[in-house]
């Protein structure tokens, strides 16, 4: 056998020891301690930090946010090594058009909108992606070489599709901006039969579709609502010079909420239940018993039933298990002439391919750099693969990340010194057939009790943008709630 | 017996002769002039060979002892003397001294092996037939020698490995010599250790030559390697045709010694006398120092800072004696500091001002370097511009490449700053093309430094003047998320190249 240099690494932010705590209803103490505060943000990822934005800007001071983990930031956490930071998961944010009046409020807050223009240095340096096909590399992640005429037909024709969609105002970011029941009939079959509906059999086409939503929702397009599938593209303008992003991916932004808001988030704090009563709500956490008015409930919507005292079992939430890895490379591999890019995508692999960390820097000579590799398991049942991901161990997923590198970097393991990896069993909400419109989503998003939900997965997708909407809105209503009460008592 | 002995002879007069011949080429490539240092090295020889010949007289026990130590001596010096010479001339001053100082050393040393050998064998053959014999097999090696040189070894081997093969020839002599001499000597235990250490050395030595040489088998450059080396960050070459030396990164031609005055007179001049009291200035890019010895002939100016990726190449301006006579030592004035570093975040974390920045980058052929042409870095480079501060930016070729030019411009221009656009004539480039860029109006100035060549107050107007095939474009700027400057850099030269 070939010699080849070790490769370390390990697993790293695994948090469903905590989670099956929750799931089998383990004891916890009871409280030592009690705290009264007029509003607990439950869950430390872009839709809490967001309602704490919020809160903090809005000059109210009287929460505290609750975050589970060591480190805050949910699906937008980051890591950094002595090369460079890089992301865990979320990586960029499509430049916001203008219906996402709170996501440009924040950028502006941020330095990253400023005078109508958006600040370069954040706008995704060229070459943005590429895509890895007929053993060579083209620009763009659309396919656009070996196409017959047939493929180029079905192309255009999605395309006039589209567009009459997104002419229509209805698919919107946020979602909840162009929402109406006239669209729930697309919420009624998935992707993949509604583009069968309309002939669009070309392979090369369904592969660029599901690779589209193995990429936004971790699902295949049979596993895609076509309402889901038509929001992807028809809610973004076609012709945006982007996205927005930073070595450590969304991590940039978190980094800058912790900045305001750090204050107020308490790390490594397990909720383990939340008793609503008449008059407040009680959060529990460690030996404490918080005593609040409301509660933001920005973690996933899923851990709900298991938290919160007498809430039935929730049965249009699915979400996708996740595998990201973070890869540590000592040289550069060999790149077949193409130039360094941001994303590189592999036409026919089960993975998403990776993002290079040091792509957004300003340096022009790098020689070591770190990849950040995204998988969603999508074949088979979410269960089947939570329990793929937990019963395998490190090394097979790094030589399963190997191998799908290899094909395209066949020096991959001669540059590759570490390979830490992230298991996420509920890494996202999948827009599954029905679910976009279900009862039980659409009546949460109502915020009638004490407990407010925010997570992005009540829009029924996991994207930034949906989560900074919630968690900005729950805290509007909460300070709304509390204005009144307080005028009325 | 008497065959391999006379082998021996063949073998050390070759060697002896490979030794002379390296000095002489190499002497030739690096410092030009052909006749004079083939002459020199020649003569310097060949008297050292008549020391050591007198010498030799001086020897008068353990005769065949002492010549296995001449033969391995021989092999060590001999054998390094190239690599060595190579090394001495991209990082010393004193390059021909060593070379002298070698010559003679060889030269002593293969002055003694004829006549020690001769007395070595006398006893074993009539004295007419040593002699008759010795010498045919010595000239015969000289021929074999001199064959060899120009035919296969240089071609094939390059200069630093033939001395180095020729070396491991000496000491496998030296070996042979301890078994057809054992019962001549003592110690030969300690005597064959010694040979195979410095064989293996000069093997290692072969082997790790290679990286040297490789470079000097390319054959894109029209003239005589003179220096060759991959850095952490490129690929150095520098070459040379009787006086003009031409300095290539990365295959791209930055300067040829003949013109260059008129590229950085260019740079330089048209911005910095237009500065009433420059102190602080700034150059990016620009390792070859020849800006900053342009900047240098104001003597306000109080200080250069000077940001540079490589510290080879730094390096090599500060300490080689032939390209420090090109830059005239600026690297070693006290004015002037270098950093080697990244320039982009070096000018995005710095604060301080400067009256003159000289942005002086290869051009934009891939995105890495295209970074350094966009309207967020020059915005960066304006924040360092003091209140009466000018920027200068090499800006490729208005002619050549024309769409790359204006779009380098307009990027200027969008960054915030008024442009004054001027373009030189340097026959090696061809037509060349510079921006000036300021928060204020530019004045052109009514003097310049005594001594320039080429930059003076009469032509400085016909500068900034572009004949219709150079006239501006409308461009787009060039930014970070589409650097539209490398596709159209790209094109430009595709056009003129079919």
């Amino acid at each position: 056998m070939k010699s080849e240099p070790r490769i370390a690494g390990g697993f790293v932010n695994d948090s469903f020891q905590q989670g099956h705590m929750l799931r089998d209803r383990a004891a916890f103490p009871a409280p030592k301690r009690v705290e009264k505060t007029k509003v607990v943000i439950v869950g430390g990822g872009i839709a809490g930090l967001s309602a704490a934005w919020r809160l903090q800007k809005r000059g109210f001071h009287d929460f505290v946010l609750l975050e589970m983990c060591d480190q805050a930031g949910g699906n937008s956490r980051w890591g950094e090594n002595e090369i460079t930071a890089y992301p865990w998961a979320a990586h960029y944010v499509p430049v916001p058009g203008r219906k996402a009046v709170f996501v440009r409020e924040l950028f502006e807050d941020l330095g990253v909108l400023k005078d109508g223009k958006w600040e370069e240095r954040y706008l995704c340096f060229t070459p943005q992606e590429r895509l890895f096909l007929y053993g060579r590399w083209q620009e763009g992640i659309e396919p656009a070489v070996g196409l017959k005429q047939r493929d180029r037909d079905q192309f255009r024709r999605l395309e006039e599709e589209i567009h009459a969609y997104r002419g229509t105002g209805k698919f919107t970011v946020p979602m909840d901006v162009g929402f109406t029941e006239e669209s729930a009939d697309l919420d009624r079959i998935s992707f993949a039969d509604w583009l069968r509906e309309r002939w669009m059999d070309s392979n090369i086409l369904n592969w660029y579709m599901n690779y589209c939503c193995r990429d936004d929702y971790g699902a295949t397009t049979d596993q895609t609502s076509a309402w889901a599938g038509i929001q992807y593209f028809a809610s973004r303008e076609p012709d945006e010079k982007g996205p927005l992003t930073w070595p450590e991916g969304n991590g940039w932004i978190v980094r800058r909420l912790l900045e305001r808001v750090g204050g107020f988030v308490r790390t490594g704090q397990l909720v383990h239940r939340i008793v609503q009563g008449r008059s407040g709500v009680n959060v529990f956490s460690g030996d404490a018993r918080y005593d609040a008015d409301f509660v933001i409930f920005a973690a996933p919507t899923f851990l709900a039933p298991y938290l919160i005292e007498g809430m039935a079992p929730l049965r249009s939430f699915e979400y996708s298990p996740w595998l990201t890895a973070n890869l540590t490379l000592d040289r550069i591999p060999a790149n077949y002439g193409a130039d360094p890019t941001w994303d590189s995508v592999f036409m026919d692999s089960p993975t998403l391919g990776y993002v290079d960390a040091t792509h957004q820097t300003l340096r022009t000579h790098i020689e070591r750099t770190v990849w950040t590799f995204y998988w969603a398991l999508v074949d088979g049942s979410p269960s089947q693969n939570r329990r793929l991901l937990l019963s395998k161990d490190w090394g097979y997923w790094k030589e399963a990340i190997l191998h799908d590198l290899e094909r395209v970097h066949p020096d991959i393991r001669q540059c590759v010194s570490r390979i830490d990896i992230m298991r996420m069993g509920h890494a996202m909400a999948r827009p599954t057939v029905g679910s976009i419109f279900s009862p039980e989503r659409r009546s949460m998003k109502e915020m009638r009790g004490r407990i407010l939900f925010a997570n992005s997965d009540l829009s029924g997708f996991s994207i930034f943008e949906e989560a900074q909407y919630r968690g900005v809105v729950a805290a509007e209503h909460a300070l709304r709630r509390l204005s009144g009460s307080r005028a009325t008592g | 017996m008497g065959i391999l002995l006379f082998i021996t002879v063949l073998l050390i007069a070759a060697c002896g002769l490979i030794y002379e011949l390296v000095a002489g080429t190499l002497a030739s490539y690096l410092l030009g002039d052909s006749v004079l240092q083939f002459s020199t090295i020649i003569g310097c020889y060949l008297f050292a060979m008549g020391i050591g010949s007198a010498l030799s007289r001086y020897i008068d026990r353990g005769l065949a002892y002492r010549f296995v130590w001449i033969e391995l001596l021989l092999g060590v010096v001999g054998g390094f003397s190239s690599a060595l010479l190579f090394l001495a001339f991209a990082y010393s001053q004193g390059f021909q001294f060593l070379m002298y100082a070698l010559v003679i050393v060889i030269g002593v040393l293969v002055g003694l092996e004829i006549p020690l050998l001769m007395r070595i064998i006398r006893d074993r053959y009539h004295f007419r037939d040593v002699v008759a014999h010795v010498l045919t097999f010595d000239y015969l090696g000289a021929l074999g020698a001199s064959l060899l040189f120009p035919i296969l070894l240089v071609p094939h081997l390059g200069l630093v490995r033939s001395a180095m093969l020729f070396g491991i020839l000496n000491a496998a002599v030296a070996l042979w010599s301890t078994f057809i001499f054992a019962n001549q000597m003592a110690r030969t235990a300690v005597l064959r250790t010694f040979c195979v250490i410095v064989i293996a050395a000069l093997c290692t030595g072969l082997a790790q030559a290679k990286r040297i040489t490789q470079a000097a088998e390319d054959n894109i450059y029209a003239d005589e390697i003179i220096f060759a080396r991959d850095t952490h960050y490129q690929h150095i070459v520098l070459t040379r045709f009787k006086d003009d030396i031409r300095l290539f990164l990365n295959s791209h031609l930055q300067f040829s010694s003949r013109d260059e005055y008129r590229y950085h007179e260019a740079l330089i001049h048209p911005g910095l006398s237009a500065i009433a009291a420059p102190r602080r200035v700034l150059v990016l890019g620009g390792g070859d120092g020849l800006a900053v010895r342009e900047i240098l002939k104001y003597p306000q100016v109080e200080s250069v800072t000077l940001v540079d990726l490589d510290p080879e190449m730094t390096r090599l301006f500060s300490t080689n004696a032939m390209l420090t006579g090109l830059n005239q030592k600026s690297f070693l004035s006290p004015k002037v500091h270098v950093i080697n570093g990244d320039a982009f975040p070096w000018v995005d974390s710095n604060t301080d001002s400067f009256d003159f920045i000289v942005i002086d980058f290869p051009d934009p052929t891939n995105y890495s370097l295209g970074k350094l042409y966009t309207t967020t870095f020059y915005k960066a480079v304006a924040r360092h511009l003091s209140e009466q501060g000018l920027m200068v930016v090499q800006s490729t070729s208005p002619m050549f490449a024309r769409d790359s030019y204006w779009c380098i411009a307009e990027t200027i221009k969008q960054s915030g700053m008024l442009t004054y656009p001027y373009h030189v004539y340097v026959p090696s480039f061809g037509e060349w093309g510079f921006v000036l860029a300021g928060h204020h109006e530019y004045k052109p100035p009514t003097t310049f430094p005594a001594g320039l060549r080429f930059v003076d107050v009469k032509g400085l107007s016909a500068m900034f003047q572009f004949p219709p095939d150079m006239a501006p474009l409308s461009m787009a700027p060039n930014r970070l998320n589409d650097q539209v400057l490398v596709h159209l850099y790209d094109q430009d030269w595709k056009d003129i190249s079919h």
